[in-house]
């Protein structure tokens, strides 16, 4: 089920009633209602993959009790090491095996051999598996490292597991954070529910208007890149920066805002990224839940940068491409993460990646400085440069797009594929980026005006843009359900 | 709880109204004059209406209708007379002209490349063939009286039917309380024009669940030759059936079409019947600019203006004074 969907708008009024009327009274009826709500949710794509969910849920939660009562002995690794052999190969047959066996052929073909290709299954990628199986692996790590006492209660794990506002793209939850707000009696809150609800607002916009209107002059852009100048596909990657954000963090505000509904506050996942003074800051902003996730179980686990300089610069390279893998099977996502690697190096031998983790730009004035445009707009650059690979379909085809951009600059006003004034897309960007501006200190408070009367303008605007730029043609899918 | 699902319906509330009032000052809605059949079987427009027809989401195009006590968008009223050189120009919502003022229509470009010549403008969005021949036919005092007869004619959507009956039942529902309710409520009519609303209907209909997901660009269904051959073969006889059913002067009755879009089988029929054919792809094909809107399939000015000298040399060439 879609978010932007006729019948999640049916479906949220409806749980959320049931939820804090009949099922209010007892914790475990109310858990029982978030699987039964979550099943639907995930089943009305596809209830065969139903059974994969409840298959992590059952054995990570059977690992768990395993790696608990075997703590500090070689067994309890060997559970842990079950636990990731099962999702990883969940990820693996339903996400990557065609890869490795394309990969493999290929291989072999420049050693002269030529393969066919047998081996290629016809699988769908069940959608949000990335997301679901990473969420119960770090159940399981957690335990591993004392970090956490197993659950005994398999309803509130399998509610944990199945959280339909984050189950599909995220956040990636850390079972000490949603685990334990589940397993808790929630009370309604007036302010929580509230902030909730602007919440969805704020993120179906962001998705409607930004990313929605802005997803046929991309792929138009995209598709046909042989056919136009540079400046169009410079416009081209720049956009889709934008749409990527809007459509993914857009997914985030709504899952953050229906979860509040439920009494459960799940943690940020962006913090307005555009305006980070480097790449470094920059994943501090984007998709926090999964850089924190490789950076708990993936970079500390090898040493951090606790190794000395040469080893540190190996885990970094490590966690950029297994990171950009994650994304896909796909050459040009593991391309896209070991640019990212290289951005984040040099910062890093600087000593500098953690120099804004707790500070924004402007932090204490209305404007920023000149040398934090320099740099915003330089981070801007780097991170617009890399996404032209997570864009393209191969890397043939990212190459080739920059070649075009390199090798023949010119200029040429682009029309938009339906014929619509692109003045009204720029001056969309322009205001949703100052916007941003306004509001950069709070990510999980969109509209934090004191004026009332102020508060309602905006909601207004908010839906009428969502009107003027409403595209019956465009697919309405969020671009990170393909992870 | 209580006070929440109030304040949300409060604000809900609230806020369309505000948007009803926001629609209302930019103008984002669309008028659509009221339709009805008259006692000749005629679907047109209310005599009288005035307004104003938007185009695209964001209001991207404004234009002013004028309903003529003949029930069409014009600034004419059709009196016709023996002395003057009337023309009448039939069609469809191209004719019909909501993509433009009523006052620089097509008919209007036209008297403005002709001497003294009038032009009647019968166009009404969704006239078919036979809707066109069957108000020839109806309005035969009238018509008796112009001395041209020009029928816009889109081969590919016009001729479906050997046969006009009055769609009683459709004029009935755009009657109905509840488009009526839609047509006052301008954020209703401005959501149902940009699609917003199709879900709901959907709902409505017992459908919302069972359609299926649509991507951005689809392609469309190709036909097979046998089936662009049958395709054709019934538009032939549709069009053979009309002019037996509601007759054609052939004297003073030409086809305006787009010979691209027109198959060879029915060029070829109207010149074997000395069916006269005035063709405007020339025109099309040699324009370096585009001939309809950005944002809509309709002629854009530059289309009007090519229209209008393609059927004003038709019309200089063989003017019978």
């Amino acid at each position: 089920m879609l978010f932007n969907s006729i019948e999640f708008l049916i479906f949220l009024p409806l749980v959320f009633i049931l939820y804090w009327t009949v099922f209010k009274r007892n914790l475990k009826v109310q858990n029982i209602l978030i699987i039964v709500a979550s099943y639907i949710f995930y089943g009305w794509w596809d209830w065969r993959f139903l059974i994969l969910i409840i298959l992590s849920t059952l054995v990570d939660f059977y690992v768990g009790q395993k790696i608990y009562k075997n703590l500090g002995q070689k067994k309890a690794r060997y559970w842990l090491w079950a636990s990731m052999a099962f999702n990883l190969s969940l990820l693996g047959f339903f996400k990557y095996f065609n890869f490795f066996v394309d990969s493999f052929i290929d291989m072999w073909s420049l050693f002269g051999y030529n393969m066919k290709s047998t081996w290629t299954l016809r699988v769908i990628l069940p959608v949000g598996i990335s997301f679901y199986t990473f969420q119960t692996m770090s159940y399981s790590f957690d335990v591993y490292y004392k970090k956490l006492k197993p659950t005994k209660d398999l309803v509130a794990f399998t509610a944990f597991v199945a959280f339909f506002p984050q189950l599909v793209a995220g956040p990636i939850e850390r079972a000490s954070n949603l685990l334990h707000q589940i397993s808790t009696k929630r009370v309604f809150s007036y302010e929580q529910a509230s902030s909730g609800i602007k919440l969805i607002l704020w993120g179906f916009f962001k998705k409607l208007v930004i990313a929605d209107a802005l997803a046929p002059i991309v792929d138009d852009i995209f598709q046909n890149y042989n056919d136009y100048s540079a400046s169009t596909l410079i416009l081209g990657v720049c956009l889709f920066s934008f749409q990527v954000y809007g459509d993914f963090s857009g997914y985030t505000d709504i899952a953050l805002g229906t979860a509040k509904l439920m009494g459960v506050e799940l943690m940020s996942n962006f913090k307005f990224p555009n305006f980070s003074r480097n790449v470094a800051e920059y994943w501090q902003r984007w998709h926090i839940s999964l850089s924190t996730w490789f950076r708990h179980y993936l970079y500390i686990p090898l040493g951090g940068n606790r190794v000395g300089k040469l080893l540190s610069i190996r885990n970094i390279i490590i966690i950029f491409v297994v990171s950009g893998f994650w994304h896909g099977a796909n050459w040009t996502f593991i391309f896209w993460g070991g640019l990212h690697a290289l951005f984040y190096i040099p910062i890093f031998l600087m000593g500098r990646n953690r120099i804004y983790s707790d500070n924004i730009i402007a932090e204490n004035s209305w404007f920023p400085s000149l040398k934090e445009i320099g740099q915003v707009a330089l981070t801007f650059i780097l991170v617009t440069f890399s996404r032209i690979f997570f864009r393209s379909p191969t890397l043939n085809d990212s190459f080739a797009y920059i070649d075009r951009i390199v090798s023949d600059f010119s200029y040429s006003p682009y029309v938009h594929p339906m014929g619509y004034r692109m003045i009204d897309f720029y001056l969309l960007i322009g205001l949703f980026t100052f916007y941003e501006y306004i509001i950069r200190k709070d990510e999980r408070n969109p509209f934090k005006f004191k004026s009332r009367y102020i508060r309602f303008c905006i909601y207004s605007i908010l839906i009428l843009l969502m009107l003027l730029f409403y595209d019956d043609g465009v697919n309405r899918s969020f671009i990170y359900f393909q992870f | 709880m209580k006070k929440f699902i109030l304040k949300s319906l409060l604000y809900v509330f609230l806020i369309l109204l505000a948007l009803e009032g926001l629609v209302r000052v930019l103008h984002l809605y669309t008028e659509d004059p009221p339709r009805y059949i008259d006692e000749y079987g005629v679907e047109k427009r209310v005599p009288g209406s005035t307004g104003y027809s938007v185009t695209g989401n964001r209001n991207q195009n404004l234009s002013k209708f004028r309903i003529n006590k003949d029930g069409f968008n014009s600034k004419n009223e059709f009196n016709p007379t023996e002395k003057g050189y009337e023309v009448a120009l039939i069609g469809d919502s191209f004719i019909e002209g909501f993509h433009q003022d009523y006052h620089i229509s097509t008919g209007e470009k036209i008297e403005e490349r002709t001497n003294h010549i009038r032009v009647y403008e019968y166009g009404y969005a969704g006239y078919d063939l036979a809707n066109q021949m069957h108000l020839i036919n109806a309005y035969k005092d009238q018509f008796s009286l112009i001395d041209k007869i020009i029928i816009y004619l889109n081969y590919e959507s016009d001729l479906s039917r050997g046969e006009y009956r009055p769609n009683h039942d459709r004029i009935r529902m755009l009657n109905s309380t509840i488009f009526k309710i839609r047509d006052n409520i301008k954020l209703l009519a401005y959501g149902s024009k940009i699609g917003v609303l199709e879900s709901f209907k959907r709902l409505a209909q017992g459908k919302a669940f069972n359609e299926p997901k649509k991507g951005y660009q689809e392609n469309d269904v190709k036909l097979s030759q046998e089936e662009i051959n049958n395709q054709d073969r019934n538009r032939l006889d549709n069009f053979k059936n009309l002019i037996s059913l509601y007759g054609f002067d052939k004297n003073k009755t030409a086809i305006l079409l787009d010979s691209r879009k027109t198959s060879e089988n029915f060029l070829k029929y109207c010149k074997n019947e000395s069916i006269e054919v005035i063709d405007f792809a020339p025109a099309f094909k040699a324009s370096t600019k585009s001939t309809t809107l950005i944002y809509d399939h309709h002629w854009n000015e530059h289309g009007r203006n090519l229209i209008a000298d393609t059927v004003a040399n038709y019309l200089k060439n063989n003017r019978a004074d």
